[in-house]
């Protein structure tokens, strides 16, 4: 069966500094921006000015006479590539510059060469095309659209039913806007090819998924493609799709014979690298006079691109976070001329969050019940109510209670509009969250050496989460290593197999490969212990390393020095490979658990002039295993600056006639600046989670969820008056 | 028209667009020949070599590509190269001492007052400047004068940390 | 960005000289909204003449009033004492603008002549724009705009002038020394600039080599105060949504004298003397305040997106009023 992996303890856990911290202090990490290969060209994509119909002429030769200027790349002269194949981590791309359609206003329409950026970037300014456009499709009301799922519809006993016993009924429409990843790192590769090599700096969250679309599209074999991520410039989901700029690029690296850098703008990063697309919800929750929930009915709707697939995800969370026996969610997408949508942090869940959630706020309103009353009430804590089975870990309550309490949420006035400060209205605000377990499959080596230190290598990506030292924590205990033994090797597609950095899934993924791969270590090392050997027949299971040593679990003093055993077979070092495992045991039973939280916050409105600020968060998380306090929190106090932005700032907007993004620059498009950040007090709760030997749930994204519908709530509480869409602005809050 | 270049060479037609450069870069003096369009970034990054200077969005508008000119935090993004002419620039190479690293190098390592590390440098140039100027002594202050510096990631009650910790110290 | 070849005179008359002989010639001073420009391709210049190096830098201080020379960066002003004791409120509007960083490039004489931040004049793959390529269209006024202006404003043009620090300076009757190719003339900021509805290609009355070499700051009289009161979406490092700059003198509860300017509402920076000759010489009461902030909004021009800072404006003058009077709302 599963069991938990016992040797995790000395190592993990600590809030240990970040190993490749010295280089970002520094300024001496390599981001793929700071890749410079000898004869490098630069690259410039120039995007299309209409949002739909096509391409009638580019006047490309008069550029070429300009200065610097290489080759200028179109629909007419791009390669013919083949068709990407479906990778397992993330959707395949659509392939630029194969024809003159235009699909939405940025579309990528020519790439333009020179030898140095500038030239690059005035060439491309000046580049001349001649478009035929088309009415495009921009109205999510109007009449041409096209809607299909994007996430399964789900349904349990009868919502009708539920909605006709209910004492007390709410419905409302809630609506999200386009939020837009952007990592600070401007995304971008260097590509040079060798032959029928390829090698690609990018800033990808997938080297392997790079690495499989590449090959297939070049018509190459894919031990002949390698993709270098050693540092990414954070990424949110932008960089877990495989964008058209990595293969402008290395087309253009090709057909050319030297290297090619191609660095997107800012303003290309709100058009290029997908986003977070708007989202509609119509909730319906049912309750008894007791609170307890009789139906819950969410039904919500994405807006998408014409050639990519939707996200969804918008409701998958619905059906599982509270106990309630009728519940039916439907999701749809609607096409239209837009860019492409993707993941963008918590992606599907802090949107569906933000209106489940402030219906349920609204329903403890109606209910006279206290909301955090509501929310013990229902919550779903032994069994996954959608199955039935058991959790493999639940602690939702735990961090409901643990953050009321450090809240001080039972001295709260459950009034709205009952606690003023001079100019000023205080709201306190909650909500629960969780979000899905999900756990793609990663590989891992393991490699000791006979100076008694070890590496451990991978093809992940760290995006900032910590992949580089919970993976240096995780091997050094196993090991019986002291961190600075362990030389963990990430961002490098000829490194074993891994899974992209997103969906929370990899510090679970990654860790339980490496536990596999240490198991395999251990057994390879029994294996050079002689018949002499105190030893000798024993099962992996039954020895660890410690001290440099390989010991008996049970009887330490029966060991056997590593560098005896590599020595006496020949040996300088001693690899062994692993994966993540499928469950075994009773974890085979349970469902996957998500990790859960609960948010807690106090704003201060001042109503004459509608400035809100948020003056405290309480913020709990089920994480399972923690691998590292001081990260693990990191990412909790970044996630909540990513929701209150989300609450308050972030809406990327599209010129209703032409498609074209409104706002697409930092100084337009608003994200949180450090003075909108109060102390955020970040709390872990929880056991670890029964599903994997490491029993770690990845927490990069869960806390975002519940962030923004906790600063709803707060506002209502604040003021009385219910905000149901995002962001929340000073119009909406000025009374 | 009299007016004064930057070299009294005698300039061919291509020379006429580009502009000699001669400044102290981190205390080395460094000569550039360059695009007039050259940015300061740029040229740090594409002719210096030194890529610890981060390009966020080349619009003003993040903070990343901070330096220091003649003592005084600017964004490089928004300086001609040719404008730096004559001036002492500061990137984070130049940051730590002959005797170790920044104590705000340390600080931010110890408080995990970043995570991508993207827009680290700029922050920890930024950082250095708001010490001069007087402008940590509460966290509201530390907030407000580092506004200019975005973090995605959202380090920024780290990064409020690590500033609150250099600046006791100083004390 | 288009080629451009660089020039960088030591003398304020070469500067002049250089400019006015080439048409297509411009001063370079901070750059920060300038190397913005030249990167969106929205303003292609064939030679810079780089004016950072002229002896235009530093900070008089005078009886009655401060001559702050035009290259003055913004951080400079506001660090100077008698700008905090005597200008408040041109202190806190300088540090409620930008960035430090933004704040040590920009000058004085820049931020006066800093351009409209409406992306869709940014945006030169925007054809519709009548401030950058006459009677075009406006292309704001059809799609989407927030960080627009509702004053000095028409169907024709909704860009806004977003400074911060010009609110103030235009309540104080502050002026410019200007060096041009004709020699040598003094601007009042009122009349400095031309309003969109008056023309939204031309944004103020400088003429092809003028520079401006000088502000002159007039001091608030002993026993005023001032504040000024910024409203915007996040708590720091951006335009204002609306904004009012007050300085006035209190004769116990009468309101003696007066000046009141807007920002973030209009085309140009707004001097509000309808509300000025509203409230002088008058009792303070806050009804009052409110009444003169809608008869400042009575002409106001708004689209969908613009519509609340009507309200807005005037709830902002009143709030900041209330509170330099310590009067109750």
């Amino acid at each position: 069966m599963t069991a938990t992996q016992p040797d995790l303890g000395t190592w993990v856990g600590k809030g240990i500094d970040r190993v490749e911290g010295p280089h970002k202090v520094t300024g001496t990490a390599p981001y793929a921006s700071d890749v410079t290969l000898p004869g490098m060209l630069h690259a410039v994509v120039v995007t299309s000015t209409i949002a739909a119909g096509s391409i009638v002429k580019i006047d490309s030769s008069a550029l070429l006479t300009l200065p610097g200027v290489r080759a200028v790349f179109t629909h007419e002269n791009f390669p013919r590539l083949n068709t990407p194949t479906q990778v397992l981590f993330g959707e395949a791309p659509v392939v630029p510059m194969q024809d003159a359609r235009i699909a939405f206003h940025g579309q990528e329409v020519a790439l333009v060469v020179a030898d140095t950026p500038q030239e690059a970037t005035e060439a491309a300014r000046l580049l001349e095309i001649t478009y035929a456009a088309e009415p495009p499709l921009l109205d999510p009301a109007g009449q041409r659209r096209e809607t299909l799922p994007s996430s399964p519809d789900t349904s349990r006993g009868d919502t009708d039913a539920g909605w006709a016993a209910a004492d007390v009924r709410v419905g409302a429409t809630y609506r999200t806007p386009e939020n837009t990843n952007n990592p600070l790192g401007l995304m971008g590769c260097v590509a040079v090819w060798d032959g029928d090599h390829l090698e690609i700096h990018d800033s990808t969250q997938g080297t392997i998924a790079l690495r499989t679309i590449l090959a297939g599209m070049f018509g190459v074999p894919e031990s002949g493609v390698r993709v270098r991520v050693p540092y990414l410039g954070g990424g949110f989901g932008a960089g877990l799709n495989q964008w058209p700029y990595k293969i402008l690029a290395a087309g253009a690296a090709r057909e050319l014979g030297v290297p090619v850098k191609l660095m997107l703008t800012r303003p290309q990063m709100f058009r290029l690298v997908g986003h977070r697309p708007n989202s509609e919800h119509q909730v319906r929750l049912g309750a008894a006079r007791d609170g307890g929930l009789t139906m819950i009915e969410h039904r919500a709707t994405s807006l998408s691109s014409m050639d990519f697939p939707a996200v969804g995800l918008l409701t998958s969370g619905t059906p599982h976070l509270y106990d309630c026996a009728n519940v039916a969610t439907v999701e749809r997408t609607v096409r239209l001329n837009r860019r492409y949508p993707t993941s963008m942090r918590a992606p599907g869940e802090a949107e569906g969050n933000w209106a489940v959630e402030t219906a349920m706020d609204e329903l403890a309103h109606e209910l006279g019940m206290d909301p955090l009353d509501l929310r013990l009430r229902n919550l779903a804590t032994e069994r996954d109510p959608a199955t039935g089975k058991p959790w493999s870990s639940n602690a939702v309550i735990e961090c409901c209670r643990v953050g009321a309490e450090l809240f001080g949420w039972s001295r709260r006035d459950p009034r709205p509009a009952s606690t003023r400060e001079g100019d000023l209205l205080i709201g306190q605000g909650m909500a629960a969250c969780g979000f899905f377990a999900y756990m793609p499959m990663s590989q891992a080596r393991v490699t000791i050496y006979a100076d008694g230190t070890a590496a451990v290598r991978s093809a992940a990506t760290d995006i900032g989460t910590g992949t580089y030292t919970i993976i240096t924590q995780v091997a050094a205990d196993l090991l019986g290593l002291h961190p600075q033994q362990v030389d963990f090797q990430l961002g490098d597609s000829d490194m074993p197999a891994s899974a992209h950095s997103g969906g929370s899934g990899l510090a679970s993924s990654l860790s339980n490969a490496v536990i596999d791969a240490v198991s395999h270590l251990r057994g390879e090392l029994l294996a050079l212990a002689g018949p002499d050997s105190p030893l000798h027949g024993l099962a992996p299971d039954d020895v660890v390393c410690r001290d440099g040593a390989l010991c008996r679990r049970d009887d330490p003093s029966a060991r056997e020095p590593i560098a005896d055993l590599l020595a006496g077979s020949g040996l300088v070092e001693l690899a062994a490979d692993g994966r993540l495992r499928p469950p075994e045991g009773a974890a085979r039973d349970m469902v996957h658990a998500a990790a859960y939280g609960a948010r807690f916050v106090e704003v201060a409105i001042d109503p004459m002039i509608g400035r809100l600020r948020v003056r405290r968060v309480v913020t709990v998380t089920d994480g399972g295993r923690i691998l590292n306090k001081k990260l693990a929190r990191s990412q909790i106090l970044g996630a909540t600056v990513g929701g209150i932005g989300q609450a308050l700032f972030e809406d990327t907007l599209t010129d209703p006639g032409t498609g074209r993004v409104a706002n697409g620059t930092f100084g337009d498009y608003l994200v949180a600046v450090n003075a909108d950040v109060p102390d955020v007090e970040v709390a872990f709760v929880g056991e670890p989670d029964r599903y994997t030997p490491s029993g770690t749930k990845g927490i990069g994204e869960i806390g975002l969820v519940g962030v923004a519908a906790a600063i709803g709530n707060a506002v209502f509480h604040a003021t009385g008056r219910r905000a149901r869409d995002l962001p929340i602005t000073v119009d909406q809050l000025m009374m | 028209m009299k007016t004064t270049r930057t070299t009294t060479r005698v300039p061919s037609a291509q020379d006429l667009y580009t502009v000699d450069v001669f400044t102290v870069v981190n205390g080395s003096p460094m000569q550039w020949r360059v695009d007039t369009r050259t940015t300061l970034l740029e040229a740090l990054r594409d002719t210096a070599g030194l890529t610890g200077t981060k390009r966020g969005c080349d619009q003003g508008a993040c903070g990343a590509c901070t330096v220091h000119v003649d003592g005084k935090r600017v964004l490089s993004c928004l300086t001609l190269a040719a404008q730096a002419d004559g001036r002492q620039v500061t990137t984070i190479e130049g940051l730590a001492g002959d005797d170790g690293p920044h104590p705000l190098q340390e600080a931010f390592l110890r408080h995990d007052a970043f995570q991508c590390g993207f827009c680290t440098p700029g922050q920890l140039m930024s950082a250095a400047c708001l010490l001069r100027e007087g402008r940590a002594g509460s966290d509201a202050a530390i907030r407000e004068y580092m506004s200019g510096n975005l973090c995605r990631c959202g380090a920024y009650d780290n990064i409020v940390a690590a500033i609150r910790d250099v600046a006791k110290g100083a004390d | 960005m288009r080629a451009f070849l660089y020039d960088r005179p030591t003398a304020v008359d070469e500067a002049v000289a250089a400019v006015a002989a080439d048409p297509q010639a411009a001063f370079l001073a901070g750059g920060t909204t300038q190397v913005d420009l030249m990167k969106d391709g929205v303003w292609t210049p064939d030679r810079l003449v780089d004016i950072t190096r002229l002896p235009l830098r530093g900070i008089l201080v005078e009886s009655q009033q401060l001559k702050v020379g035009a290259l003055t960066t913004m951080e400079e002003l506001a660090a100077e004492p008698v700008v905090a004791q005597r200008l408040a409120f041109v202190r806190e509007a300088l540090l409620h603008g930008a960035s430090v960083q933004l704040r040590n490039m920009a000058t004085i004489g820049g931020n006066l002549l800093q351009r409209t931040r409406c992306r869709y004049f940014r945006d030169p793959t925007v054809s519709a724009c009548n401030r950058r390529s006459p009677d075009s269209g406006c292309a704001a006024v059809d799609n989407v705009a927030r960080m627009h202006a509702i004053l000095g404003v028409d169907e024709r043009c909704i860009a806004l002038h977003a400074s911060d620090v010009a609110v103030p300076l235009i309540a104080v009757d502050a002026s410019v020394l200007v060096n041009g190719p004709a020699g040598q003339r003094r601007i009042p900021l009122t009349e400095f600039w031309v309003r969109a509805d008056e023309g939204p290609s031309i944004e103020n009355v400088l003429g092809h080599g003028d520079l401006i070499t000088e502000i002159d700051i007039p001091l608030l009289p002993q026993g005023w105060r001032s504040g000024y009161l910024k409203v915007r979406d996040r708590a720091s490092y951006e335009f204002a949504l609306t904004s009012a700059a007050v300085a006035l003198q209190l004769d116990g509860d009468l309101i003696a004298d007066i000046r009141i300017a807007l920002g973030g509402v209009g085309s140009v920076p707004w001097r509000a003397r309808e509300a000025e000759e509203m409230l002088r010489g008058t009792p303070v009461d806050p009804l009052r305040f409110e009444q003169a902030g809608r008869a400042v909004m009575a002409s106001a021009f708004t689209v969908p997106g613009t519509a609340f800072k009507v309200d807005l404006a005037v709830r902002t003058l009143s709030r900041q009023l209330l509170t330099m009077t310590e009067a109750k709302r």
